[in-house]
């Protein structure tokens, strides 16, 4: 051909370019050039001549625009082509096409079409037989035959899901040859090696073409998906991909099963890497819906990942043989599962302690797992339920410890037969050291994990020698004694962890192999729980195909010749024409079958690999391309450029005429401004009807009293706090606000440090609703001072409560009190800022009690250690708003009982030392060790 | 074919002087008729022949008590016993302010008129002030030469505007006192409102005016055909008549009719008003500002000689 880098489709066109010239000509051929003259007087003109005209001759510059704009034009109607094709096939025999339409060729099969076709052309005109070949397909026909057979086969084949068999392919092109030595074989390859000892080029090579073409595509950019596993806060995503010279950044999204796509991620490929992991963080909640994974830029069957069941998210319900002592969480025996298995799995517990009201109800709640931490014997009428949810396909988890030890041998949810009693190890009496654990077997899920070098066992429960013990045990002792046994029923299964749920018996509960080993077993589990798997007996027979990945990546309902998937034979398999990639087993549940299995890796095919030389080519339309386009929008463009420049000649955008300029000037910068306008900054509203008084509460203390109701008492409190309010704010650094009057059971406690309640049995009794806001205001660090205002009420005495003092006692019946005390000599309150040894109000005599110390010897956690060591509660007996109260001249409005101004000016004293002891906690408490401080300090 | 009108080069101060003079020679000595003045001016600048504020020594005469000590001449009356009191002969020349118009529009000539517009009124100036300072009058260009009385008043009016060429239009005219002419030569292309809006404030001050109109022939009778496009030198507007003939009658008709507004509203001002076309003498203009200086009423029918 010409040995210009371009060739034109319809050359005829181009005598066009001899009108260029006329062109010229034509252009030149305007108007007369106006005479110019010079005229001073032209305002007087003006006014007679009033039409314009504007000059009609244009610059020769303009000229050459237009003329190049025509050149444009014409070069772009005679469709010139870059890099057109040229034939030069071998006619040395046959032509041969081993055309790869697998997976990855769906992005581009039309040029591949398109190139075989060029070639079939090709053979067609040097009357050459062609044989065809598809890598992807079933079965072969590589007769060599006639063009138009050659293109009825290739029009009827499409790309598959699949990964090419070009084995099978190349032994059919072989016989098909019979001998036949081929002339020209090109291979449209997907550039893709089949593993690590591909054989395709050699075995191509041995067929002796005289010619040998390597046609690849952009296959080079084929991504697909490998893996995908669900960690703590995002989906993993492994990904590999076939070029890895340079980085690439892809973006994933992740769609539920109606296809909408709910969440996104990317994964980077640094340069020279062929596998990579992104991540798609969403919660895990929306993870349960993940159906699928594709690649945002490819649409091909290995860019997608189908996810099932076993990616959903359990729900786990725990037991536990002992109640959830709040106080001493550590020693829990739940606690460290409910810290391992939080972020993996819904974990609901029962609100019974009862078990044979809760079973029945975590049961109903469908789990996927049932945890039971040291349960020796279930209540006898459930465990028919039980077993029916195990061989229904639940997993039961169960740990040992004490009482598991002490139950007797034939507990049918155990897995092995266990012996009575727990070993020890390491003890007093025991010359057994405690044992680390063995390296996991490759049963069972845990393979893979790495030994816990630093997990020690010290006690255990012992199995029963039996003869299939070991293919049951999942992790075992260094000794061999097993750890985690495991006895499948039906569909179901149950594990024993022979040591407890916390970190007495041994470290494993402490250690992170806990973690990944609960987590494993639970992802083994079936999501939909026992009663989706209703079917199960079904499910261990052949899964049939349900939806199959098409080679876009979109599932169809299509199932064609696929068949079954026998996932008992056959329990890691792989794709292949019998089992396209896809999803099997029925709406209820299934199995997802992925083109590439975990972890595989695709490498580029390598031509030096055969023995002949491979000539390489691109696709047809890859090189070859019109500058049609290109030419036109050239075009285009200086149209544009000449339109502006009229437009400029005639003054349209001059500043002769600064209106219209200014117009246009306008015009276009409040287009520019409404494109690239910053927004103003759109602030949500989120302001509450209540927020001034908030703030109100916020910026100043203010004692605060509940509302009783009744109007005295409500009045006395109030100019109490006032009184008290007033005297603090003059003896104190302290300027507390006014005093609030609140409804307990509608507003907002959280801002006051101490609440006043006189308690008055007239008054209304508060609503459970409105105790249990009480309770969480004294759990969340508030405290409440309950004032009976009766000193002859003692808590106490001997059974005769005053009325005032039945009423506490009703309301604190529904509290969570913690046990109280009167006040100790030696308490905060004595000297958090007066020296007091005891706590008048009006009356003097009666106790004010507190929440008891808790002994520091049992060590243990109190509720009121997260306020500093604050009583979130305080009763006393003695009216203490009584005494504080004053009228607006400052003059006290009840009198004390006996009438002693000390005694009121004590009152104040108390309710300084409280106010103090709330603000400040135990801060004055830490001075009593002021004097052993110095002395270490060496003064 | 070639432009009819064309822009030339501002015409040298020295060249229009030679003109100027060879134009002022034939015109008498011009005696300013100064109607403000009380007494008639006989011979040009010569005193009044009283004592009053002057230059020149008119007479000593005795102190008189009561006069001011100041005023006392010490050196004269050390000679004798007596006291004396200089005093100066009340010498009163008469002002007058010339201008002419040097905006770009002035630069016109077309190919009917030897001269462009602003040689014509240069060399109209200066003979106007080779003949006025022949007649001992002060000579004055607002914003180029304050008034002098000298012989050579024209040659240092030429010197003043070549070092200080006039541009645009009416300078400020604050300097301008009462009882002075003012002669204004320029085409005053203006429409007639602006014009007057600009000289009105100059007659309320009492001036008496002169104004000169200079206009190339071209301007007046339109000779253009054909299509062409006129340009305003000034602000450098276009505009294209296809077929420039055919508006000739009206442009004429408007032209007139400008003038004749501009010609009106001055003479309302007590002002004269003189037109002057490029190829006629300039000594035709000269002669008609001489009679309107010296007080001669204009013989000329409104709109100025031709």
């Amino acid at each position: 051909m010409s040995a210009l880098p371009f060739a034109f489709a319809s050359p005829a066109i181009l005598f066009a370019l001899l009108a260029l010239p006329v062109i010229w000509w034509l252009l030149r051929l305007t108007p007369p050039r106006p005479q110019a003259e010079v005229f001073p007087p032209l305002r007087v003109l003006a006014s007679v001549l009033k039409r314009e005209e504007t000059p009609a001759q244009s610059p020769w510059w303009l000229t050459l625009l237009r003329m190049l704009m025509a050149a444009a034009v014409i070069l772009a109607i005679a469709d010139p082509i870059v890099n057109p094709r040229t034939n030069t096939l071998s006619a040395a025999g046959p032509m041969v096409l081993l055309i790869d339409n697998s997976w990855s060729t769906s992005v581009d099969w039309e040029r591949r079409v398109a190139t075989a076709e060029a070639l079939i052309d090709d053979a067609e005109a040097s009357e050459t037989p062609i044989a065809i070949a598809f890598t992807a397909e079933q079965s072969h026909d590589a007769t060599p035959g006639t063009a138009a057979a050659a293109r009825e086969k290739l029009t009827a084949v499409a790309p598959r899901p699949l990964r090419p068999d070009r084995a099978r392919a190349i032994e059919a092109l072989r016989a098909a040859l019979a001998g036949t030595r081929p002339g020209t074989l090109a291979f449209l390859a997907d550039g893709m090696k089949a593993d690590d000892t591909d054989r395709t080029l050699s075995a191509l090579a041995d067929l002796n073409p005289a010619e040998l073409r390597l046609i690849e595509g952009d296959g080079q950019s084929a991504v697909a998906l490998t893996g995908a596993s669900n960690t703590a806060d995002a989906m993993a995503v492994t990904a590999t991909r076939l070029n890895s010279s340079g980085p690439a950044l892809l973006a994933l999204s992740a769609e539920d099963n109606r296809g909408r796509k709910i969440a996104a991620g990317s994964v980077r490929f640094t340069p020279g890497e062929t596998q990579a992991t992104g991540t798609i963080t969403a919660p895990f909640e929306m993870r349960n819906d993940f159906a699928r994974l594709t690649i945002d830029s490819q649409a091909t069957a290995g860019s997608t990942y189908l996810l099932d069941d076993g990616f959903k998210r359990r729900r786990v319900a725990l037991l536990a043989g002992e109640p959830t002592d709040a106080f001493q969480p550590l020693l829990s025996p739940l606690y460290y599962i409910h810290r391992a298995l939080q972020p993996y799995a819904d974990l609901v517990e029962p609100n019974e302690t009862d078990l044979s009201v809760s079973i029945p109800e975590l049961l109903n709640s469908n789990p996927s797992v049932i945890i039971m931490a040291d349960i020796g014997r279930l209540p006898a009428e459930t465990y028919a339920p039980v077993e029916r949810w195990i061989a229904n396909g639940g997993t039961l988890i169960r740990f040992a410890g004490p009482r598991l030890a002490a139950a007797p041998a034939d507990d049918p949810l155990v897995p092995v037969t266990l012996r009575q009693g727990e070993r020890a190890l390491g003890g007093a009496l025991s010359w057994a050291e405690p044992q680390p654990l063995a390296d996991f077997p490759p049963i069972g899920p845990f393979a893979g994990i790495p030994k816990p070098d630093d997990v020690l066992v010290k006690r255990q429960v012992l199995a029963e020698p039996t003869p299939d013990l070991a293919e049951r045990t999942w992790a075992s002792l260094a000794d061999g004694t097993p750890l985690v046994t495991v006895k499948e029923i039906n569909s179901g299964r149950i594990v024993l962890f022979h040591v407890t749920a916390e970190a007495t018996w041994s470290d494993l509960p402490i250690s992170g192999n806990f973690v990944e080993m609960l987590r494993r077993i639970v992802q083994l589990s079936k999501a939909g729980g026992a009663t989706a798997a209703n079917s199960a007996p079904a499910a261990a027979e052949a899964l049939p195909p349900y939806r199959l990945l098409s080679a876009t990546g979109v599932l169809t309902a299509e199932t064609g010749t696929a068949r079954p998937l026998d996932l008992a034979r056959n329990p890691k398999p792989v794709t292949n024409f019998d089992n396209p990639p896809g999803l099997y087993g029925s709406e209820d549940g299934f199995t997802a079958l992925n083109l590439l299995p975990q972890g595989a890796t695709i490498a580029p095919l390598d031509p030096a690999s055969a023995e002949i030389t491979v000539a390489r080519e691109g696709l047809v339309g890859g090189e070859a391309w019109s500058a049609k386009p290109a030419l036109f929008f050239l075009a285009f463009l200086m149209l544009l450029l000449d339109s502006l420049i009229v437009l400029f000649m005639n003054g349209a955008l001059s500043i002769a005429r600064p209106r219209t300029a200014a117009r246009t000037l306008a015009v276009l910068l409040a287009l520019s401004g409404l494109v690239g306008m910053p927004h103003g900054e759109v602030r949500a509203d989120d302001s509450k009807p209540n927020d001034g008084e908030v703030f109100d509460r916020l910026d100043t203390t203010h004692l605060a009293y509940v509302k009783t109701g009744e109007n005295d008492v409500d009045d006395i409190s109030q100019r109490g706090l006032a009184g008290l309010s007033e005297f603090i704010t003059y003896r104190t650094t302290l300027e507390p606000g006014d005093p609030v009057g609140v409804d307990i059971s509608k507003d907002e406690l959280s801002f006051f440090p101490i609440i006043y309640w006189p308690v008055s049995a007239s008054a209304p009794m508060p609503t459970n609703a409105t105790i249990s806001r009480i309770d969480a205001y004294m759990r969340s660090g508030g405290t409440v001072l309950f004032d009976t205002r009766d000193q002859f009420s003692g808590l106490n005495e001997n059974g005769i409560a005053s009325a005032n003092g039945e009423r506490l006692r009703a309301i604190l019946a529904n509290l969570d009190i913690p046990p109280l005390e009167p006040v100790p000599a030696d308490h905060v309150l004595t000297k958090s800022f007066y020296l007091l040894s005891s706590f008048p109000g009006r009356y003097n005599g009666g106790q004010l009690w507190i929440e008891a110390r808790q002994d520091t010897r049992n060590g243990s956690n109190s509720s009121s250690a997260s306020a500093d060591g604050v009583t979130p509660i305080m009763i006393t007996s003695n009216d203490f708003a009584g005494a504080w109260a004053v009228d607006h001249q400052g003059v006290p409005l009840l009198p004390t009982v006996p009438p002693d101004e000390i005694q009121r000016d004590y009152a104040f004293r108390t309710g300084v030392n409280i106010m103090m002891y709330m603000l400040t906690g135990n801060y004055k408490a830490d001075q009593v060790h002021v004097p052993a401080l110095l002395e270490r300090l060496g003064q | 074919m070639a432009p009819i009108g064309q822009i030339v080069r501002p015409t040298p101060g020295s060249e229009a002087l030679a003109r100027a003079r060879q134009r002022a020679a034939l015109i008498p000595d011009c005696l300013v008729e100064a109607k403000r003045i009380a007494n008639t001016v006989i011979a040009g600048w010569h005193g009044r022949r009283k004592r009053g504020i002057g230059e020149n020594f008119w007479q000593f005469r005795p102190y008189a008590d009561g006069e001011s000590l100041s005023r006392i001449d010490w050196r004269r009356s050390a000679r004798d016993d007596h006291t004396y009191v200089r005093e100066r002969e009340w010498e009163a020349a008469h002002t007058i302010w010339l201008w002419p118009d040097m905006s770009p529009s002035m630069m016109f000539k077309s190919n009917y008129a030897p001269v462009s517009k602003e040689s014509r009124a240069l060399v109209l100036m200066l003979a106007l002030a080779e003949i006025l300072a022949r007649s001992g009058e002060r000579i004055g260009c607002p914003g180029v030469m304050d008034p002098v009385t000298a012989r050579n008043a024209a040659e240092r009016l030429a010197a003043a505007l070549m070092h200080a060429p006039l541009t645009g239009g009416l300078p400020e005219t604050g300097m301008i006192r009462g009882f002075s002419d003012v002669v204004l030569i320029g085409d005053f292309l203006d429409p007639a409102d602006e014009v007057m809006a600009q000289l009105a404030p100059l007659a309320r001050r009492g001036l008496r005016g002169h104004v000169v109109e200079i206009f190339d022939p071209a301007e007046e009778t339109f000779p253009y055909a054909g299509r062409t496009e006129f340009a305003d030198p000034e602000t450098g507007d276009k505009l294209v008549s296809g077929r420039a003939e055919s508006i000739q009658e009206a442009y004429r008709i408007a032209y007139k009719a400008r003038r004749d507004n501009l010609g009106q509203a001055l003479r309302h001002l007590g002002w004269t008003f003189t037109s002057h076309r490029t190829d006629h003498l300039a000594s035709e203009a000269l002669v008609a500002m001489h009679m309107y200086l010296s007080g001669m009423p204009a013989r000329s029918a409104p709109g100025g000689l031709r």
